[in-house]
Parts: structure tokens; C-alpha cells; sequence
């Protein structure tokens, strides 16, 4: 391909990326060394790395960091062990495959924000699930900070299975199936062929899985405030929401910029080893 | 603050006590507003009932030539997120009216984002009666001395309970919290079929605010000093704190701590709950057929003294129409729009809703029932959020750190002690105090 036409492919892509993503990020560095409330948004004041200081000697900013990570820990795992293994039936199903698969989607494709009140809705008084706990067992479903955590982390595994599920779905359907028969032959059962052919065979959609799985969780918000009801004795603040509660509730706007500095130098600390390993896989396809 | 509730208590009684007046037919309606070149009035605020009324009022005006009148009504932080990034710019205004309550106006005024109305006011004095609304509600919005908004609507909190159950168990309404507790238990022990005997709106960060400022007020505790140092962390304030927490392990314990406003509304209507402290603005729902199954059975009663000598844990809030300073529209003709859609006719039909602002809303608004609970409540309670400019970052302070006092309650002074170091560090940051 010549150079000229290259540049032209590229070129739109490269542009919307630099609108969308570079000069935000860019400004919000250079925000985030500056003193800026809504009272001084116009003639902010340079404070060098006092944001950043601020935040890392905050408590409730590393508090927010554990349960992040907690959130992370917990979600994407189960994300992609139940996304693999609903794959894996949906895989044996011979007729109506396509009903399952529209079943499945529907936590993902409806808007996060109402599919998060729905969840909420089934546990809130009145509510589905309250109502059979009620029943069933005795166990009255009251908010503390506990069952807000559980709603918060369910919530993210309900919410972001279906994406995991269809990728891994695409997946099998390009397992050769003469690998298969020649396992089966060679005697290996259903899980000895999972785990030497069934997985190698998803192993960069796995990792990209785990990408995708590692930002969205890294970014969670809008359960969180929906869960909580914004009531902070829920203890249940991930860095997102610690990020909004530092713009909205003190209005420190630099500072807010600063978390959204350290939040991004986070993602990339997480992901670089799987970036590392994506691109040495798509070396050696190459 | 007392003398402050008990003016206003005199202006809203005026509600019921008068009788019907002239609204001095202003020509047609809306007829000061004619135009010959087009005007475009964007207006946002938050959603209630009677905010949502005046949005279709300010709608109706687009019957008028050249005019375009647009309202937004989302959720109250979506408002106050949009208002502050829209007027703390150095742009124009999209917003030619923004609507929202004392503490957002107080915050909208200390740094100069709105426009001071006097000079309107005393120019269109005559035309709109603005000596009808009480002058406490106008002081509400009133930070520096100056009138930068126009009061819309009153709302309070008092004590809403079922009567029905109340007389099936013999029971009298309570006149202080230790009386509620009372109530509470005697409904508990009864065996009556009830999710909660009694709520008070603890679910949320914000709740705890206004009722820590009721209880503290009811104690004749203050917020903070003129200078704007705290003083909420004195010994009213673990008196306030200390009596929430008895009131609600006595009465609803953490399911209730989980009851939202909503929840609270609905408990009452379907008769689930057989009382509650609440605001005023959900009474009018209480006699609606279409969501209440008690309609004329739910029973108003003044918010309960905080003890008995103490005050009615009770505020007095007002939301308020507001001009913009950074607006492109003549803020004249604004303010003429903003009166025409707050005059007295209008608040003789708003009256439906919430509790009005103007002293002579006729005779005929004596069917709400709520009224006199209302105004009891205002008078003997009456407790508002600080008018100080550093008010905003003790809000948040108090957002988000009262309700830890859940896991706090053998060390409420300490508590107490850490947010007033919170909030003076930050507000020293920020500038507002020395």
C-alpha cells in the first residue's frame, strides 16, 4: 500500500482519536496542576503537584482504590468463567440458539443506567427477589453495607457476562472440528479436551475479555450510585464515583482532573502485560 | 431564625385567613410580554410536582409572537452540575431562567453568577404585588442583603400519620420525638400488620443533612458563626445527632434507614406505614385516588419537638426563579416573564401542589388540608441551611460524613470534631473563611 493512501485510511480514525481522546487527556493533565473551583474556572491558579498530593494522602481516595480493586478481583473472573461456560452450552444447542443468545444479550444491550434500577428494582421492597428471600427463607433484604456491595458486584458480573458470552460463542464456532474428533480418538474426555484444545484455541479472546473486562471495571459508577442511593455509609465508593463526589460535592475541579490522571496511569499499569502479550500473539499469527 | 419563621409563619397563614382578592387581572395574561423582535427563554430546573406546574406555565407564554420559551426539568444534580459549568464559564448563558432552592442560590450568589432582582422588583412593585410574598421567603434568597430570586414555592416537613390505625389502636399524635417513640412501640407490640410503625428519611447522605440541621435547630444549636467558622460540632450538635440515632434504632431500625422519600410516600398511601415526618410537598398525593388508597384518612400533625422544651424539628425552604448574570436577553424582560408565571392567579391553581409563596392565594385554597400542620411546623421549627458563602463545603462536609455516625455512636463529638477540621480546612482552601 502506497504511503498517500495509508495516511488517507488512517487519517479520519487518527483525528477522531486525537478530538476524543488526546486533547481531553492532555488538558486534564495540565488541569490537574492547577487550583480550579467554579469560582475561579476562568483564571485557575498553578499548584504544581498539590492535587496529587492531596489525593494520594486522602484515606477515602485509597479506600475507593481497595474497593475497586475488590471489584475488579471478583467480576472479571466470574465474567469469564460463567461467560465460558454459558458458551459452551449454548454451543450444544442445536434449535433455537439465536432465542438464548437475544436472552442473554439483553443485560448489555439495554441502557446501563435503567438496567441498574431494573437490578435494583428486583431487591428493593416489593421487589422479585425481596419477595422469594421473604418467602423462601425467612431473610428480609435490607440495605447495609454488605448487601450494597453484593447488589453492586452482582450487578457487574449480570451486566457484563453477555459480552463475554458472545465473544466466546464466536469463538467455538471456528474450533476446527478435526482437532476435536483427533482428541477424542486419542481418548481425552470433555474436560481434558477444554483445557488442551477448547481453551489454547479461545486464548486471545480470553485476553481480550479480560481487556475490556479490566477497563469497564476499573470505570464502574452507575451502580454504584444507583445502589447506594449516594448514602456514603454504604462504604462503597470505587474511583470512579470518588472522582464525581470530589468535582460535584467539594468542587475541587483540579483535583477531580488529578484522579482522572492517576485512574488513567492505573489502567495502563493494569493492562500493559496484556497488551504485551496481545501483541507477541499477533506477531507470531503475522 | 426564630423571628425569621415566625414573620413567615404570619405571611403563609394569610393563605387560609384571607379571603379571595382580585388578582388584579394583569391585562391579558402575559400581556406585558408582547414582542416585536423573537425572544428565546430557556429555563432549567429540578422535578417536583409544583416546579413542573410552573415549567408549563412559563410553556404557556409561547402563545405570545416572537417568543420561544423552553424548560428542562431533570434531577436536581444534574441542574446543579449543568447551572455551575454554564455560568461559571465565561460565555453565554443557555439559560435564561434557572431554578433552584436557597442553599443553590446562596452558593449561585457568593460568586456572583446571578443577578441581583431589586432594582425589578421596586420598578415593577406596583405591577405584581411583590409585597405579598413574605419577606422571609424573599430573605431566603437573600445571602448578602440583596433579593437574587423570586420564591416560588414553600415546602417544610411535619408528622403525616394514618388515622385509621391511629383510632383502631387508640393512640394520640405525638407532640415530641419521645412520644413518637411511644406510638412506635405501642404499634409494634400491637402485632399490627405494618412494614414500619413509623420513618423518618435517613437513606441518603443529603437526608441526614436536613435532618441533623432540624434536630440541631431544635436544640438551638447554629451551624456556623458569622464568620463562618462551625459550630455544629458543639454540644447541640451531639445532641441532634444523639437523638436521631435513638429515634430511628426506637422506631424503624435499618430496614428504615432504607426507606427513600418515595418509599416513605407509598408506605403511607397504601398503609403499610402508619406515620412518618415528611415533606410537605408529598401531602397534596395523600388525597390523590389515583395513588392513595387513605385519601381524607392520612391525618397532618406540626414536625415533633425535638424534646420538651425544644423545637419542632421541622426546616423552611423555598425554591426560587433566578436570572443569570452572563444572559444575552434583556434580564427586564425576564424578570417581567418570571412574574407573570409567579403572579396570584397562578398560585391560586399551584396551590394543588405545594405551599405557595403569596400571602393573598384565595379563599378557596382553605381544602388544603395541610396547611395549618405546615405552618405550625415553619413557626415553632423553622430551620434553614447557613447563608454564609462557605455554606456549599459544609454541605458537603455534612453529606458526606453524617451518617457514618451509624458506626460512630460511642464517639459522636469525635465525629463532629473531624468534620468541623474538614470543613475549615477545605473552606480555607477555597477562600471562604480566614
Amino acid at each position: 500500500m502506497k504511503r498517500n493512501v495509508f495516511l488517507a485510511f488512517i487519517s479520519p480514525s487518527v483525528i477522531v482519536m486525537t478530538i476524543m481522546m488526546v486533547v481531553p487527556l492532555v488538558t486534564a493533565i495540565l488541569l490537574s496542576f492547577n487550583y480550579i473551583t467554579y469560582s475561579n474556572l476562568n483564571e485557575p491558579s498553578f499548584v504544581g503537584l498539590r492535587n496529587y498530593r492531596e489525593i494520594l494522602s486522602d484515606p477515602a481516595f485509597w479506600k475507593s482504590f481497595r474497593f475497586t480493586v475488590v471489584f475488579i478481583l471478583v467480576t472479571v473472573p466470574a465474567e469469564l468463567v460463567l461467560g465460558f461456560l454459558i458458551a459452551l452450552l449454548i454451543d450444544q444447542i442445536r434449535y433455537g440458539r439465536g432465542i438464548y443468545i437475544a436472552a442473554i444479550l439483553i443485560p448489555f444491550i439495554i441502557t446501563p443506567v435503567v438496567g441498574t434500577l431494573m437490578y435494583r428494582s428486583m431487591f428493593d421492597r416489593g421487589g422479585l427477589y425481596y419477595h422469594l428471600l421473604e418467602r423462601w427463607f425467612g431473610y428480609e433484604f435490607l440495605l447495609t453495607t454488605g448487601t450494597v456491595r453484593f447488589l453492586i458486584l452482582s450487578h457487574g458480573i449480570w451486566y457484563v457476562t453477555p459480552f463475554a458470552v458472545v465473544s466466546l460463542f464466536a469463538g467455538l464456532q471456528t474450533l476446527p472440528q478435526q482437532t476435536m474428533e483427533a482428541a477424542t480418538m486419542d481418548g481425552a474426555g470433555v474436560l481434558r479436551k477444554i483445557w488442551s484444545v477448547v481453551i489454547p484455541h479461545l486464548r486471545t479472546i480470553i485476553v481480550f475479555i479480560l481487556l475490556i473486562g479490566i477497563m469497564d471495571s476499573y470505570r464502574v459508577f452507575d451502580s454504584v450510585l444507583v445502589m447506594s442511593r449516594s448514602n456514603p455509609v454504604f462504604d462503597v465508593d470505587t474511583m470512579m464515583y470518588y472522582t464525581f463526589k470530589v468535582a460535584t460535592s467539594v468542587q475541587r475541579l483540579g483535583m477531580a482532573n488529578a484522579v482522572s490522571v492517576i485512574t488513567v496511569i492505573g489502567i495502563l499499569v493494569v493492562l500493559i502485560p496484556f497488551l504485551v502479550v496481545t501483541y507477541r500473539q499477533q506477531k507470531e499469527v503475522r | 431564625m426564630k423571628h425569621l419563621t415566625v414573620v413567615l409563619l404570619a405571611t403563609l397563614a394569610t393563605i387560609v385567613a384571607c379571603g379571595t382578592e382580585d388578582s388584579g387581572d394583569q391585562g391579558a395574561e402575559g400581556g406585558g410580554l408582547a414582542t416585536d423582535v423573537p425572544i428565546e427563554i430557556d429555563m432549567i430546573g429540578w422535578r417536583f410536582p409544583i416546579t413542573e406546574f410552573y415549567a408549563e406555565e412559563l410553556e404557556s407564554f409561547n402563545a405570545i409572537d416572537n417568543l420561544t420559551v423552553s424548560t428542562q426539568m431533570l434531577d436536581a444534580q444534574s441542574v446543579r452540575e449543568q447551572v455551575r459549568l454554564a455560568l461559571a464559564g465565561s460565555g453565554e448563558s443557555p439559560y435564561e431562567i434557572v431554578q433552584g432552592d436557597s442553599v443553590f442560590l446562596t452558593e449561585l450568589a457568593s460568586k456572583g453568577f446571578i443577578l441581583p432582582l431589586d432594582e425589578y422588583i421596586a420598578k415593577y412593585q406596583d405591577v405584581y404585588d411583590f409585597g405579598d410574598i413574605s419577606d422571609n421567603l424573599l430573605r431566603l434568597g437573600s445571602p448578602d442583603g440583596k433579593i437574587y430570586g423570586i420564591p416560588i414555592t414553600a415546602n417544610t416537613m411535619f408528622y403525616f400519620y394514618n388515622m385509621d390505625i391511629f383510632e383502631e389502636y387508640d393512640l394520640s399524635v405525638p407532640e415530641t420525638y419521645d412520644e413518637v417513640i411511644a406510638v412506635s412501640q405501642t404499634l409494634a407490640d400491637s402485632g399490627a400488620d405494618l412494614d414500619l410503625p413509623f420513618a423518618i428519611n435517613l437513606h441518603a447522605g443529603w437526608a441526614w443533612r436536613v435532618e441533623f440541621i432540624n434536630f440541631l435547630n431544635g436544640f438551638d444549636g447554629t451551624l456556623l458563626d458569622d464568620d463562618g467558622m462551625p459550630r455544629f460540632n458543639e454540644a447541640p450538635g451531639v445532641q441532634a445527632l444523639e437523638s436521631m440515632l435513638r429515634i430511628a434504632d426506637a422506631t424503624m431500625g435499618d430496614k428504615g434507614l432504607s426507606w427513600s422519600i418515595d418509599d416513605v410516600e407509598i408506605g403511607l398511601e397504601t398503609g403499610r406505614l402508619a406515620a412518618a415526618t415528611t415533606w410537605a410537598s408529598r401531602a397534596a398525593n395523600m388525597d390523590d385516588p389515583a395513588k392513595s388508597q387513605f385519601v381524607g384518612r392520612i391525618g397532618f400533625a406540626p414536625a415533633p419537638r425535638v424534646s420538651d422544651d425544644g423545637g419542632r424539628a421541622a426546616p423552611v425552604a423555598a425554591d426560587f426563579y433566578m436570572i443569570p448574570a452572563n444572559t444575552t436577553v434583556d434580564p427586564d424582560y425576564i424578570f417581567k416573564l418570571i412574574a407573570e408565571a409567579t403572579d396570584l392567579e397562578t398560585q391560586n391553581r399551584g396551590a394543588d401542589f405545594s405551599l405557595m409563596t403569596r400571602g393573598k392565594v384565595s379563599e378557596a385554597r382553605q381544602d388544603v388540608r395541610y396547611v395549618n400542620a405546615a405552618l405550625t411546623s415553619i413557626a415553632e421549627g423553622g430551620a434553614s441551611a447557613s447563608t454564609h458563602p462557605a455554606n456549599p463545603i459544609m454541605i458537603a462536609v455534612l453529606d458526606n460524613e453524617l451518617s457514618k455516625s451509624l458506626n460512630r455512636r460511642d464517639d459522636l463529638q469525635g465525629l463532629l470534631d473531624e468534620m468541623a477540621a474538614a470543613y475549615i480546612d477545605e473552606a480555607r482552601r477555597q477562600g471562604a473563611i480566614e
